[in-house]
Order: structure tokens, then C-alpha cells, then sequence
């Protein structure tokens, strides 16, 4: 029989102490390892938010409510000022319009001349980076997102329903986003996720290619290739993006040039999107940026609640990382204890096999393995427990780190209106700090589970080298003088 | 050849200063049968584990073959206890959740010897000291006593050691047991050329080795065995 064979045999001499130790071993490596898991899943989200829009600027015209309107538009002009601050490495104007299905319209328009109501309403569902009032352009789009009861009721509470009670009112339609891009990115600055066929080119010149959110291109039965038309003018589906959201996803980009055309408003800009080249510079030139363009002109933000957010999860990671050494502490201590008992238990043991010529390493590693094996039966339990547990922990370390700082960016929260509020929820700057909160999840892959199991095994052997050391000590005359 | 000489070992309890072992001196041939007897508390276990190395003397020395026991670090010490030396116990002091075959092949892993050799020599020696081979898988605890001491001292010879000690042997047996661990020492010492010390009260042991010597109050005396003379050495 080998040391191993023997200490795996020893672990399991008195059963009931065996279980019960395992039991206790594996809540706290259980808890080790989920705690790890959500360190890492929160850890990966930190880092993905930081090379996404960590350093990101956005820059709105000075005033700007929304779709509402307000202030001044943004110029080709304050781009270029833009770019001349130092550190910033890009600047993507946009321009956004409001398209609204064309025969929608028309009968609202009908209808509104009917009863007298003002349009086109229910626009209070609309948050989003648009200074100005934005143009709205009939398209043969159809929403991919239904107005619903919330997007009904605010139309109501708006007057744009009617009054007369008894004539049968349109049923109401979601306008489509449609945003001009100067680059292949969204309106946070991230870049597109193109899932079908391709981007647009050269953004910077007038194209008639388009690209197209999956869920809009869905209700319209639209694939590469296909065409509808933005104010009779016929455009072609050049690609299809997932933004991640229905909201995000009912949404139309085209060339800026184009956009600017289509608005009748060349040179002008919805808002800027400025690329800062390192986090560590992003304060200093947000502070140049609104110097630069003044502020009377243009609000340069930089999307404080995304900010505070990642802050959050920066306190979350730490706080997991925290209780991920304390419960590989406990664990570790736990074996200390047990192993301290066992050779206090067995003196008379490791006497006989001193007496007859074990030496001090073998009785030593003998008591490491029983260890080990102690320490392996509570990582497979502990693992289970983790790939059970460690997203419930997660979420629950999330959700009572971000309570307060989750609120809505700039603009209309949107809540009442439609929901979501423009971007529609695509997790950018202005909105979308819960959604990415939440978007956080920590699955037990096997690779950290594995890293966990490591250092489990680790701190199990310092936790029973001190007791495997304190059977150097025992002189076997000492307990078999006992007999 | 094992000497002894002036062997000292001292005690403190309280003020007292107990002598347990006090000048001991004398020889044993390789292959002898030796017996110690004496009351108990004479001296006679400490006797033995100074022998063994278990113990370290106040004073003096004991010599395997020319080598002093006293000059040897706990490493040698440890390594003499595992090639040198068979222990058998009163309490046989067995490993109780491990069968009679793995403790007899205790020594054996100690001293590195492959596993399929160890194996087989375990079985060879509990065949010698007659378990039944049924039992060789028993575990210690479903053994009697009897058995266990066959295990006991059938570990003792696993690595062929020079120096077998062996403290009250019979003393936990019935007769007819006992009988048959008193020829199975003698034949070791006479088959295997073993030197044995045997600690005992038992007068029929004693009187069926070689030497017998009395120890009281810690002085060691050598006494004549019927039909043979008292050793020179003693």
C-alpha cells in the first residue's frame, strides 16, 4: 500500500468526520469559487465597458431636450474644432432623423385634421442625443416595435389620439431611428455588430446602402439586398446589425452625407461622437472639449452613470475578490484545524511508524495527501455548488452595489412613453447602465474553476504542512512509553 | 555484534532522580537468543528502547557492529530503526485500519522496495509465523490477539533486520499461543541467525534462550539458563 493509497484510506476511517468535514469544506470552497467566478465575470464586463466607451465623449448641441429640439446644431465646423484638442484621436458626427411609416402618417394626419388635434405626439417615450428637433421622414419601414399599451396610453395622455370619443382612432405606430454615421460605429461609439453582409463603405460620402437593425429587417421582411424608401427615395439593405436590444435593433443607419440630405441640413450635426486615446486623458480633454466649443454651444458628457456603473462593478470585483480570499482562508484554516486534530488523534500512530523506520517526509506527506484528498472531495462539491450558485451571487453582489446609480442619462427617460428611451437600451452612455449591469453574467467556466481548485489545493497544503511539520516532532519513546 | 557499554539512562520526577537503567554493560553474539527479566518498573522496556534507538541513553553507548548509536544523527537513527532493528510490542502497536499483509509491508515502502517484492515477502512471512492466509487481508482489528501478534512480530522481520527486540512477546497470549511465539523466536534465532532480546516475565521464555539477564534497580545482571554456563562477556 502506498502513502497515497493509505492517506486516501485514512480519509475515509471515520465516515461520519469524513462528511462532515467535506460538508463544511465545500460551502466554503463553494464559496471560494462562486465568489471567483463573479470576480471574473465582473472583471471581464469592466474591461469590455473600458475598451468600449470607457473613452468615449459624446458632445450635444448646448440645451438639447431630445427630440424636443432646443439649441443650436452642431457644425462640420465644431468637428473639426473637435479634433484639433489635443488627445483625441477621433471625432464621428451623426445625425439623426425620425422616420415614421408613411401610410401611418397619413392616416394620422387624416385624423388629426379630423378632430383637430395637433401631431404627430407620443414622442415623449423619445430620449436621445438629438439637440435639435430632430426631422421627421415618412418611410415604407413599419416599426419593429409596437406602440403596446405604455406607447398607447402616452399617444392618449399627448391629446394625439382625439377627443371626439366616438371616431375610431389610427392604430398608433413607433417612429424608426434612423441615424447618418461618419463611421462604422453606433451612436454610442461602439462599433456595429454587423451579423449579415456588410458595412456601407465610405461613410463620408452619399450612398444609397443602408443598415438595418435584425428585428426591423425581420417585420419587414427585408434580407441583403432588398429595398424600401426613406421620402420616395428607394435605399438598399447593405447589412444587418445586431444591437443586442428590440430597441437598439429598430433602427436604420445610412451614410451622414446622406442623412444631412435627407434632413435638408447639410453640415449639420445631431451630435459628435469623440474618441479620447486613453482613459487616463478622458477628464482632462473632456474639460479642453467644452472649453474648445464653448459652453453655450455644445454639452460634452461623458456618460456619468456608465461611469458610476463601472465604478459599481469595480466595487463589486473588489468586494468578490475580498470574499474570495476570505472563504480560501477559511478553507484553509479549516484543514489546518482538522489535520491538527488528526495528528493530535494519531500521535500513537505516527510513533509505531517512526519505531519502525517511517521517516519524518513520509509521515509528513502522508498527512498532506489525507489532506489533499479531504480538500479534493470538498473542491467537487464546492464546484457544484459554485456552478449552481455563483450567478445568484453575482447578481445579488450587482443589484446591492448599483441600486443608487443606476439612473438614466440625459434626455427623456422614456419609461412612460414606449420604453427603453432613444438608443432604445443598445448600452450606451445615455441610458443603459442597468441593462449592462445586468448584462453581467458570471458563468463557472472551467478554466477559472480549475484556477479556484488550484489555490484551494494550495492553501490546503500550507494549512497541513504545519500539522505534517508537528509530526517531525513527536519522538516515538514519548507515546509508546504510554504501554 | 551489539555492545553495550556503561549504558546510563536518567529520569526527573519532581526532585527525585530516577536511575531506570544505570551502568549497563555486556555483549550479544550475532544470532543469539537473550532474555531480560525482572520486576516491573525495573527498567527492562527502557532497556529495549534504548537498544532500538528509540530512546537516547544519559550516558554511554551502544555499538552495532562497530557503529555508536550515540554519534548517529535522527536521520541515521531512523534509517538504523528500519534496516537494523525488528520491533515487536506488547501491544503489537499494529496500524488498525490497514490489513495484516500492509502492515507487515510497512517496513518494506520504508525502505523502498518495490511493490510486487514486498507483497510477496509480506505473505512469505505470515506464512512463517502461521496466519492463516484467509486472514492476510483481514483487517488488524477482526484479528485475536494471538493473531495479531504473529503480525506483529511477522513485521518485525520484514527487512530482514539484525536485531530483533521484543518486549513481553507472550504476555498478552494464552499459553498454547504463547508456546508457539516462544519456538518461533528460537527458530528465527537459530534459522535466520537473528540476534533476539526478549523482555519478559514469562520463566518458560526465559529459560528457552540462550542468555537470560536480570535487571534491578537499573543493574544489569547476566543469571545461568539450565545446562549452560553465564557468558564471559556478561
Amino acid at each position: 500500500m502506498s502513502v497515497l493509497a493509505r492517506s486516501v484510506g485514512n480519509a475515509f476511517r471515520n465516515k461520519v468526520r469524513t462528511a462532515a468535514v467535506v460538508a463544511v469544506l465545500a460551502v466554503a470552497i463553494g464559496l471560494a469559487l462562486a465568489m471567483l467566478v463573479a470576480n471574473q465575470a465582473v472583471g471581464a464586463k469592466v474591461q469590455e465597458l473600458n475598451a468600449s466607451v470607457g473613452t468615449v465623449l459624446t458632445v450635444n448641441p448646448a440645451g438639447g431636450q431630445g427630440f424636443e429640439g432646443g439649441g443650436e446644431p452642431l457644425t462640420a465646423g465644431q468637428a473639426a474644432t473637435a479634433a484639433a484638442v489635443p488627445n483625441v484621436s477621433a471625432v464621428v458626427g451623426t445625425s439623426t432623423l425620425r422616420l415614421r411609416n408613411a401610410a401611418a402618417a397619413a392616416a394620422q394626419t387624416a385624423q388629426a385634421g379630423q378632430t383637430g388635434q395637433p401631431g404627430p405626439g407620443g414622442q415623449t417615450g423619445q430620449a436621445g442625443p438629438g439637440g435639435q428637433a430632430a426631422p421627421t421622414l415618412t418611410t415604407s419601414l413599419t416599426a419593429a416595435v409596437d406602440a403596446g399599451t405604455l406607447g398607447n396610453r402616452n399617444q392618449q395622455a399627448n391629446g394625439t389620439t382625439g377627443s371626439t370619443g366616438t371616431t375610431q382612432q389610427p392604430v398608433r405606430s413607433l417612429p424608426i431611428t434612423a441615424t447618418g454615421i461618419g463611421a462604422e460605429v453606433d451612436n454610442t461609439g461602439k462599433a456595429l455588430n454587423i451579423t449579415q453582409g456588410s458595412g456601407l463603405g465610405d461613410y463620408s460620402a452619399a450612398s444609397t446602402g443602408a443598415l438595418l437593425g435584425t428585428t426591423l429587417a425581420e417585420k419587414n421582411n427585408l434580407t441583403i439586398g432588398s429595398t424600401f424608401t426613406i421620402n420616395d427615395q428607394t435605399y438598399t439593405v447593405s447589412g444587418l446589425f445586431d444591437a443586442g436590444t428590440a430597441f437598439g435593433n429598430n433602427a436604420v443607419y445610412v451614410t451622414l452625407p446622406t442623412a444631412q440630405t435627407l434632413a435638408g441640413t447639410p453640415g449639420e450635426l445631431s451630435s459628435m461622437i469623440v474618441t479620447v486615446n486613453s482613459m487616463d486623458n478622458v477628464a482632462a480633454t473632456k474639460a479642453a472639449l467644452q472649453s474648445a466649443l464653448g459652453t453655450d454651444k455644445a454639452d460634452v458628457t461623458q456618460g456619468q452613470n456608465l461611469q458610476t456603473a463601472v465604478s459599481s462593478l469595480d466595487s463589486v470585483k473588489n468586494i468578490s475578490f475580498i470574499a474570495f480570499i476570505a472563504a480560501l482562508g477559511t478553507a484553509g484554516l479549516i484543514i489546518l484545524l482538522i489535520m491538527v486534530m488528526l495528528v493530535r488523534e494519531r500521535r500513537r500512530e505516527i510513533g509505531v511508524l517512526k519505531a519502525i523506520g517511517a521517516p519524518n517526509r513520509t509521515i509528513g506527506l502522508q498527512f498532506v495527501l489525507e489532506a489533499l484528498v479531504l480538500a479534493a472531495l470538498g473542491s467537487a462539491v464546492g464546484a457544484a455548488i459554485a456552478s449552481f450558485a455563483s450567478g445568484g451571487i453575482a447578481s445579488a453582489l450587482i443589484s446591492s452595489n448599483t441600486t443608487t446609480t443606476t439612473t438614466t442619462g440625459r434626455g427623456f427617460p422614456g419609461g412612460a412613453g414606449g420604453g427603453g428611451g432613444f438608443p432604445g437600451g443598445q448600452g450606451g452612455p445615455f441610458g443603459g447602465a442597468s441593462q449592462l449591469l445586468s448584462s453581467v453574467t458570471a458563468s463557472a467556466s472551467p478554466g477559472v474553476i480549475a484556477g479556484g481548485i488550484a489555490a484551494v489545493f494550495g492553501v490546503a497544503i500550507i494549512g497541513a504542512l504545519v500539522p505534517a511539520l508537528l509530526t517531525a516532532r513527536i519522538r516515538p519513546i514519548e507515546v509508546l512509553r504510554g504501554e | 555484534m551489539i555492545e553495550v557499554k556503561n549504558l546510563v539512562r536518567t529520569f526527573k520526577s519532581g526532585d527525585r532522580t530516577i536511575k531506570p537503567v544505570n551502568d549497563v554493560s555486556f555483549e550479544l553474539e550475532q544470532g543469539t537468543l537473550a532474555s531480560i527479566v525482572g520486576k516491573s518498573g525495573s527498567g527492562k522496556s527502557t532497556l529495549l528502547s534504548l537498544l532500538g534507538a528509540l530512546d537516547k541513553p544519559t550516558g554511554g553507548d551502544v555499538v552495532v557492529d562497530g557503529v555508536s548509536l550515540a554519534s548517529l544523527p535522527d536521520s541515521k537513527l531512523t534509517e538504523y530503526r528500519r534496516r537494523d532493528i525488528g520491533f515487536v510490542f506488547q501491544q503489537f502497536n499494529l496500524i488498525p485500519n490497514l490489513s495484516a499483509v500492509d502492515n507487515v509491508m510497512l517496513p518494506m515502502e520504508f525502505a523502498g522496495l518495490r511493490k510486487a517484492d514486498r507483497l510477496q515477502r509480506a505473505r512469505d512471512l505470515l506464512e512463517q509465523v502461521q496466519l492463516d492466509p484467509s486472514k492476510h487481508e483481514r483487517r488488524i482489528n477482526r484479528l485475536s490477539g494471538g493473531e495479531q501478534q504473529r503480525v506483529a512480530i511477522a513485521r518485525a522481520l520484514a527487512n530482514e533486520p539484525k536485531l530483533i527486540l521484543a518486549d513481553e512477546p507472550t504476555g498478552n497470549l494464552d499459553e498454547q499461543t504463547g508456546d508457539h511465539i516462544i519456538e518461533l523466536l528460537s527458530s528465527l534465532s537459530r534459522n535466520h541467525n537473528t540476534t533476539i532480546l526478549v523482555v519478559t516475565h514469562d520463566r518458560v521464555l526465559a529459560n528457552k534462550t540462550d542468555r537470560r539477564f536480570r535487571l534491578q534497580q537499573g543493574k544489569l545482571t547476566e543469571e545461568p539458563v539450565r545446562g549452560r554456563a553465564v557468558a564471559a562477556t556478561a
